[in-house]
């Protein structure tokens, strides 16, 4: 009989305590969706990747500021996210230096597109200005509530609310809708 | 489109995405396991805060007790309950922000700048509300010693505040640096309080509440620009 998997708190909580098989599962549990929000924020693979190696250096550098019995997940993206600004920043900072950036070197390819299927993510996601971008992702693509959006964003549930409306009503005059609802609190 | 069409989108778009590498999970677990030791979670958040508001009370006391009680000593009674509990009220509300901005994912009460400027404006208020002396005589050369005075103290408050979170990680150091500015600036702003007798409305707007409006952004740009030093 197959026994529930631990909370990834109580991973975390092994984490601190210098356990090496709670940090390797805490690893294997989150990359994948720490790996999509930076895919979904336009991110290449291989930037992707990188972003992914830098967060859990961070991660690592800062266990000890996660506190038992909060939840983890706004604390891990309180630090993925500032780890893409950064990183964002330092490209911002290396284009001025040298030559405009390209679109196709920081942005990834779309992926395939059957006929029913609609657009890509990162094609619709493109179209969002970047806070708007990072609300949707951090509520659709990796799945957090209202409330830890807020947290890991630094902001108030009723400023995440509005970006998701905000974004929800730009996607449905790019895609030619006219219905509104409340998707976007879902 | 209706709003579930677009939610449909992003969970089928979120659920194409390629796996990770499994040989990159494999490398992260590798690479932390050489430092992986067991570490003391950071304090509670309250016995932080309690910690701050108890270090920038103290330090301001001992500080207008050692220049002189005479600016207490003039106020009305009106003016005593209305200066001091906005002190503490906003004492707390700095070092809860302060102590916020070191832990992740923490819930945030107020950006470190609207903070800045809530407490420079809800002290202005105050000061436009008690002060009615309108004269300015002598406003440079009395206000400089008072502006160094509070700027004086606002220094080792804030050393002494950044000992107790040294232990924290600010992913947002100029915020971080902001908040516990203006922290230490209100320890600054309560010994003008208690130490200065000069009532003019002019001089409190002016070089009092400049303590904590310099000291939060001087923090800003200091622990802004220590970012680059990692």
């Amino acid at each position: 009989m197959a026994s529930a998997a631990p909370s990834l708190e109580s991973l975390m909580g092994g984490y601190q305590e210098g356990d090496f098989a709670a940090a390797a599962a805490l690893v294997n549990r989150l990359s994948p969706q720490l790996h999509r929000f930076f895919l979904a924020q336009l991110a290449s693979r291989e930037f992707a990747d990188d972003l992914l190696q830098e967060t859990w250096m961070r991660i690592h550098e800062a266990r000890h500021t996660y506190r038992p019995g909060e939840p983890l997940t706004p604390w891990i993206y309180a630090i993925a996210r500032h780890v893409r600004v950064d990183h964002y920043r330092k490209i911002k900072r290396r284009a001025v230096r040298e030559q405009p950036l390209e679109d196709d070197h920081e942005i990834s390819q779309p992926g395939a597109r059957g006929p029913d299927t609609g657009p890509d993510l990162q094609t619709v996601l493109a179209t969002l200005p970047e806070s708007q971008r990072e609300v949707i992702t951090l509520l659709k693509v990796t799945g957090l509530s209202l409330e830890e959006v807020a947290r890991a964003t630094s902001s108030s549930v009723g400023a995440v609310k509005q970006k998701a409306h905000r974004a929800y009503d730009r996607l449905r005059k790019l895609w030619g809708g006219t219905d509104a609802g409340k998707g976007a609190e879902s | 489109m209706r709003d579930n069409d677009i939610d449909d989108v992003l969970k089928r778009a979120a659920g194409a995405s390629p796996d990770v590498d499994p040989a990159l999970l494999e490398r992260i677990s590798q690479s932390i396991a050489p430092t992986l030791r067991p570490v003391r979670p950071m304090a509670p958040m309250r016995l932080l805060v309690a910690a701050l508001v108890l270090i920038c009370a103290g330090m301001a006391l001992a500080a207008a007790a050692t220049l002189g009680m005479h600016g207490i000593q003039k106020m009305n009674a009106v003016e005593t309950s209305a200066i001091f509990p906005l002190l503490a009220v906003l004492l707390a509300i700095s070092a809860a922000v302060s102590a916020g901005e070191m832990v992740p994912g923490s819930r945030r009460l107020l950006a470190p700048p609207m903070l800045l400027a809530v407490l420079c404006a809800a002290m202005a208020a105050v000061f436009a509300l008690l002060f009615q002396d309108y004269r300015s005589e002598r406003f440079v050369a009395q206000g400089i010693p008072c502006l160094i005075t509070g700027l004086a103290l606002a220094a080792p408050v804030s050393m002494v505040c950044w000992f107790v979170l040294r232990r924290g990680f600010a992913v947002d150091r100029a915020a971080a640096g902001i908040a516990r500015g203006a922290l230490a600036g209100l320890a600054g702003l309560a010994v003008l309080e208690l130490h200065c007798p000069n009532f003019e409305l002019a001089h409190v707007v002016v070089w009092h509440i400049a303590v904590p409006l310099l000291s939060g952004l001087a923090g800003g740009v200091l622990f802004g620009i220590s970012r680059r030093g990692r």
